[in-house]
């Protein structure tokens, strides 16, 4: 394994080399290319200036050599062994030991490892938060949407799932913060970045002015919680329904009173539509599992969401607290489309395996159903899940171009946007070694977890 | 000799009735014509968007003598997609194969896009509000106007201030900050939509059928070295490659077709080198090499009809990425800067200071609607070519 583990790391090094060629010869074969002229060409200085600053990126950066010793250089520099390289830009002795350096950022002016370091682990806290909701959403559709086939959660949730899977992100990161982080609307979450400025100065938990604070916020949370998970046990569905557009007109009523300025009839009955007609499925489905996790999930939020509201004294509500509440929508933003995907991709496999004879064997045997599906059917559908997982980091990376644009969180996304147009050729062809390195180490992650989750497959 | 022409043409009906059969059960299902019709309704929007909306009236008369004012502006790329798809619906009717049907209308297309500026010159200046001037003036006897009497860069200017209206009787769905109509401006911006679906769409199934075909077909060497540049591509994160060739390629229509076309050529390469892979050992491809059949005769006329399946699955769900790609590059900023495309329509919503829900929401439902459609139609034929497929599209 560990001999396949440093084959599969040497292989990468031709793949890497290929991206950054790929990416130099994009930049250089442009009009214009990589030039100190086009670097700062508006920059609006006069002519000695300009004449000045071209000379120091020239020699910084060695801009007036051709494109391909521009290449040479760059590689030169970012490999581990190579020449030195010299203060005026002329390359000294051969070495061992002078170290990969990813070079200086032309517009930053800073180490672009420097920047990496900055950016990298915010884009990886979005990645790290997304990928769970993104699985667990998916498994629990999706198994039992096979399990239905044919059934009417199948049908919906497969053309839910479709839908999901068509909506533009932007588009639905343009209308969350234009109606969930916008005084004109509810203005419920924060409108941009990672944290409050005052969040930084907060201690790390939450603190509650008084006790009866605190019992206020998690008695309302676990009275919601409570209430729901009773509608969502009850075993009549009329009563569930008329619970749930109980529930669904209370809470229109609510948020629509809450908007500025008050709505308009057809404000309510867009509202409601849109508000009732989830609830209703939730708490129509036969689906129990599904049903009460989803429903005690609302009720949890909307107890304190209450609760909050209810609180009198005054309440830190903590930098952990503030990055959370910040994180929510880009969340949901980055794991509806990946769970749309994985669910209709979990639905085909559990079904397949489903129909398989092993399973008609283990139920033959006397297996309950519950145990052939977890330990039978679902352990062997989790092979092309596994596949697939390897795709999703580097759409994640790519979905967080968007997302972190949208909500102008400085992560890597955002780098990446900032970089290409601003035609920073050191910081694009880092951007593009490390996500394609992060894209092969997924690969590679792949088929380890293949191997663990699959016995039959051995890299020895 | 005639034995074998009579096997082929006998396979090449088959291969037909295959065809017709597939696309039968594909547009059974409901979800899949529900798909068509919208496409339907985009394309036909796309093609006479000048007659739908438009500032000039469709008909006027002065002192008796009618003339079309919309008729006598229109430009050259108008009159390509109208000429492409009247030879559509043409090669429709007759009995030819959709290979053929796509290079006619090809063909008819690129002729009349050379052919078209010489007879075609819109005038340079135009004066938006000039007729509107004209009707107030009562210089016309009566005048037809077109259901959206806005053009697409009619900022209104002789309506005083009229950025940011809701959605009213005048305007369908509002306007956006310099007072242009909203509706009219997404009735242009269609064509982008689907004509850059189509063409780069197109692009990466050519790109990705020659190298995948070569790789399945030679194997060996010509195979690894192309999975490794399959690999490079693919480890790139997509958006990013596309990023960095729109900013440093510059915003054109038919520069973002081709870069869009050049960065998603790999899934359609992938399947038909596995087709291929397991076709070549097939006694039908064994038996036209030894027949002595060229290369290319092999690679396209024998094997490609029978591994394209995939491919055409494939495309149908590149369709909706290529549309969400431009999308993406113009909200992100980096779209076409001279014409409105419903991506940078969605960025202005950004951009104005306060949210204008409808200027989110119109251009947004129709990317979803378009990509919806696309996906609706690509899961039917999915289905319908081999059930077992589902699923095998990763990323």
């Amino acid at each position: 394994m560990l001999s396949y583990i440093l084959r599969r790391l040497l292989l990468m090094i031709p793949t890497l080399l290929g991206i950054s060629l790929v990416v130099f010869i994009t930049m250089a074969a442009a009009p214009g290319g990589i030039s100190s002229q086009a670097l700062i060409d508006d920059f609006g200085l006069n002519p000695q200036e300009k004449a000045a600053l071209q000379e120091y990126y020239n020699r910084r950066y060695g801009l007036d050599q051709p494109a391909p010793m521009q290449y040479l250089r760059w590689l030169n520099n970012v490999s581990p062994i190579g020449f030195e390289l010299r203060e005026d830009g002329s390359f000294g002795d051969f070495s061992f030991t002078k170290g990969a350096d990813l070079g200086d950022s032309f517009r930053y002016g800073r180490k672009v490892t420097d920047l990496l370091a900055e950016r990298l682990p915010i884009t990886l806290l979005l990645n790290v938060l997304t990928i769970p909701v993104i699985y667990l959403v998916a498994i629990v559709v999706g198994v039992q949407a096979a399990r239905d086939r044919g059934g009417s959660f199948d049908v919906t949730s497969s053309v839910v799932m479709l839908a999901l899977w068509s909506v533009p992100t932007m588009l639905v990161g343009v209308l969350l913060i234009g109606f969930f982080a916008n005084d004109q609307y509810w203005h419920w979450f924060p409108t941009s970045g990672l944290s409050d400025r005052q969040a930084l100065d907060m201690p790390f938990l939450p603190h509650w002015s008084s006790f009866g604070d605190v019992l206020r916020f998690f008695g309302a949370a676990l009275g919601g919680l409570w209430l729901a998970t009773l509608v969502g046990r009850w075993p009549s569905k009329t009563v569930r329904t008329l619970a749930a557009v109980l529930a669904a007109v209370a809470l229109t009523v609510w948020m629509v009173s809450a908007l500025p300025g008050g709505g308009a009839a057809w404000v309510y009955l867009v509202a409601g539509v849109a508000i009732g007609l989830p609830l209703l499925g939730l708490a129509r489905t036969d689906y129990r599992a599904f049903r009460i996790g989803g429903l005690g999930l609302l009720g949890l939020v909307v107890g304190g969401a209450a609760g909050a509201v209810w609180m009198e004294g005054d309440f830190v509500r903590g930098f952990l607290l503030d990055r959370l509440w910040h994180l929510i929508l880009p969340v949901i933003c980055l794991s509806y489309g990946g769970f749309a995907f994985l669910a209709r991709l979990t639905r085909s496999a559990v079904l397949e395996n489903l129909q398989s004879d092993f399973a008609r064997t283990a139920r033959a045997k006397g297996v309950p159903e519950q145990e052939v599906l977890w330990k039978h059917v679902f352990r062997n559908s989790l092979l092309p899940l596994i596949t697939v997982s390897a795709g999703l980091l580097p759409g994640l990376l790519g979905g967080s171009i968007i997302v972190e644009s949208i909500f102008s969180i400085d992560g890597m996304g955002k780098l990446a946007v900032e970089a290409v147009t601003g035609r920073d050729r050191e910081l694009v062809l880092s951007i593009a070694l490390i996500g394609g390195f992060l894209t092969l180490v997924g690969y590679l992650l792949a088929d380890i977890l293949y191997a663990i989750a699959d016995p039959r497959v051995s890299y020895d | 000799m005639t034995d074998l022409e009579r096997k082929a043409g006998r396979r090449a009906l088959r291969h037909k009735r295959y065809a017709a059969r597939i696309l039968r059960t594909t547009f059974r299902q409901w979800g899949a014509r529900l798909g068509l019709l919208w496409i339907g309704i985009v394309a036909f929007v796309a093609v006479f968007a000048p007659f739908l909306a438009n500032s000039r009236p469709l008909l006027v008369s002065v002192d008796g003598v009618v003339s079309s004012p919309v008729v006598e502006a229109l430009g050259a790329a108008d009159v390509t997609w109208m000429v492409a798809f009247v030879t559509l619906l043409l090669t429709m009717l007759l009995p030819i194969g959709w290979g053929k049907r796509i290079v006619v209308v090809l063909l008819a297309a690129l002729a009349s896009a050379s052919l078209a500026p010489r007879w075609f010159q819109p005038p340079t200046l135009v004066v938006h509000e000039h007729h509107r001037e004209q009707v107030a003036r009562g210089a016309y006897d009566w005048q037809v106007f077109p259901p959206v009497p806005y053009s697409p860069r009619d900022y209104l200017r002789d309506q005083g201030d009229t950025g940011f209206q809701p959605p009213s009787r005048a305007h369908w769905m509002g306007t956006e900050e310099n007072g242009a109509d909203v509706l009219s401006r997404m009735i242009h911006a269609s064509r982008i939509a689907l004509g850059i679906g189509l063409v780069a769409t197109g692009i990466a199934m050519v790109i990705g059928v020659i190298i995948g075909g070569l790789m399945g077909y030679f194997s060996g060497i010509v195979d690894i070295v192309g999975m490794r540049l399959v690999e490079i591509f693919e480890a790139i994160p997509t958006l990013f490659l596309l990023l960095t060739f729109v900013a440093f390629f510059g915003r054109n229509l038919y520069i973002m077709m081709i870069i869009i076309g050049l960065t998603g050529w790999t899934g359609y390469a992938r399947y038909l080198r596995a087709e291929f892979l397991k076709l070549r050992q097939q006694d039908f491809v064994q038996a036209a090499i030894a027949a002595g059949a060229s290369t290319p005769s092999i690679l396209f006329r024998h094997m490609l009809p029978n591994g394209i399946a995939p491919v055409l699955v494939a495309a149908s769900f590149g369709f909706a990425s290529a549309i969400l790609a431009e999308a993406t590059l113009s909200f992100l900023g980096l779209g076409l800067v001279d014409s409105p495309s419903w991506g940078q329509m969605l960025n202005q919503a950004v951009r104005s200071s306060a949210f204008n829900w409808w200027m989110a929401i119109f251009p947004g439902g129709a990317i979803f609607l378009t990509v919806f459609a696309y996906n609706l139609i690509g899961d039917a034929l999915r289905d319908a070519i081999d059930p077992k497929l589902g699923g095998s599209r990763a990323a």
